[in-house]
């Protein structure tokens, strides 16, 4: 980090600038050029790392630890390369806000596809494996309705490969 | 310096006050660069979001069809991706170091940053032209003609046919096919058709990449113009500063892609 603080405009020059005597003109934090390509061996040494981590076998550790390092290595980019890290607040809050909205995504489709042929507790309607539908204003699963929704002949594999 | 004062005090109205890279609607250069940045920032937000639904998929398929997606990634060659990995990082580099010479008005070496993120981005297009071949060749093309080697005579069935869009053509049902080929690892592999889905997810991810590798190309090559024209001072260099957020953000998607396409699974 002391390479980084060899800058030409210290960051008490930075808040002069939103200070009364503003004089409107542009204020940036300029890193030198060494800090940048210290950002970049790190980021070459992590590349390095996740290749090599990827010829052993961790089981279901093996997607964390590439995610984990791919993480690190796009914070690296986004916060210095990107400048966030001596940017507005508000860009940071924007730029991460939309992997809030992402989350939310990925977690409401997930539990889409995890309760699909489930009963629902509180009205016991089915949902059809098949087709993933039939919720909305179902009857409660009975045999009786089973069978109706069971009007197409099963697939092989439908939910997982629908493709085919 | 003493412009922009004046112009202050006359609230942003005075055309005359004004430099001449600030908007009549803005008051002073540091608003209008905010503003900008701003911008840059939501737009990158919702590109995040476009390629998240993609991200969104593959999660869920790699959870149905864990081992086809084990089998399957193995035919990415990881050498090559990491090259490209490590050719794409330069590039971000060399943007970042762009920015900050224009920050300090060294003109031609921004200059000289831009050109050669231009000639970086132009080497990983090249690398992905031979990734993308080679699958084609090996009948990896998802879709219809999976499990058909692509655009050269296929043997089926014990008698030489076409390609697969005129074995289309002949109205004969055309489906998926058990791929037989010989994966990155100079192993053979009897790859399920279901592969399918992990290819037609690598061809478009990396193909909106690719497409994304291209527009920031387009844009670049339109600031390095700019830029030999004298356009940028240390007092107004933002188009070199949004062109360069998008080209990180272009590293950032594929520091992503990189493990999530060619790493993860059981080594061989």
């Amino acid at each position: 980090m002391s390479s980084e603080n060899s800058h030409s405009s210290p960051a008490s020059v930075r808040a002069a600038a939103h200070a009364p005597h503003d004089d409107g003109a542009v204020h940036v934090h300029i890193a030198s050029s060494r800090f940048y390509w210290g950002v970049f061996a790190a980021l070459i040494v992590l590349t390095v790392l996740t290749v090599r981590v990827s010829y052993y076998d961790f089981g279901q550790a093996n997607i964390v630890i590439a995610v984990l390092i791919a993480t690190l290595k796009a914070s690296l980019v986004a916060a210095f390369f990107m400048h966030l890290r001596h940017d507005k607040l508000f860009n940071t809050v924007a730029f991460l806000g939309s992997f809030l909205f992402l989350a939310i995504f990925i977690l409401l489709t997930y539990d889409d596809l995890g309760t699909r042929g489930k009963p629902e507790s509180y009205t016991g309607i089915l949902v059809d494996p098949r087709s993933g539908q039939a919720a909305p204003g179902g009857e409660p699963a009975t045999s009786a309705t089973t069978n109706d929704l069971a009007g197409e002949p099963p697939r092989e594999g439908a939910r997982a490969g629908a493709k085919e | 310096m003493a412009n922009v004062t004046e112009s202050m005090e006359a609230h942003g109205h005075e055309h005359a006050a004004h430099p001449d890279f600030l908007q009549h609607h803005f008051d002073t250069p540091d608003q209008q660069f905010n503003a900008s940045k701003l911008g840059m920032w939501v737009f990158i937000a919702t590109e995040i979001l476009m390629f998240g639904g993609l991200f969104c998929a593959y999660a869920i398929w790699r959870g149905l069809e864990p081992r086809v997606f084990d089998d399957a990634h193995h035919f990415l060659n990881k050498i090559l991706g990491a090259t490209n990995t490590v050719v794409l990082l330069f590039s971000s580099l060399t943007a970042a170091l762009a920015v900050r010479s224009a920050q300090v008005g060294k003109r031609n070496a921004t200059t000289l940053f831009l050109a050669i993120t231009i000639a970086c981005a132009c080497v990983f297009l090249v690398v992905k032209y031979f990734e993308y071949s080679h699958k084609i060749h090996l009948g990896l093309l998802p879709g219809h003609c999976f499990g058909h080697p692509g655009f050269s005579a296929a043997i089926q069935n014990g008698e030489e046919v076409g390609t697969c869009l005129r074995m289309h053509a002949d109205s004969a049902p055309v489906m998926p096919q058990w791929v037989k080929a010989v994966d990155e690892g100079g192993k053979a592999q009897l790859l399920s058709p279901r592969a399918n889905m992990f290819f037609g997810l690598y061809f478009v991810m990396t193909g909106l990449h690719g497409l994304h590798v291209v527009v920031g190309m387009s844009v670049l090559l339109w600031v390095l113009v700019k830029n030999v024209q004298g356009r940028f001072t240390p007092q107004y260099f933002t188009p070199v500063d949004l062109g360069a957020l998008y080209w990180h953000l272009v590293d950032l998607v594929w520091i992503y892609l990189f493990p999530l396409l060619y790493l993860v699974g059981k080594p061989e």
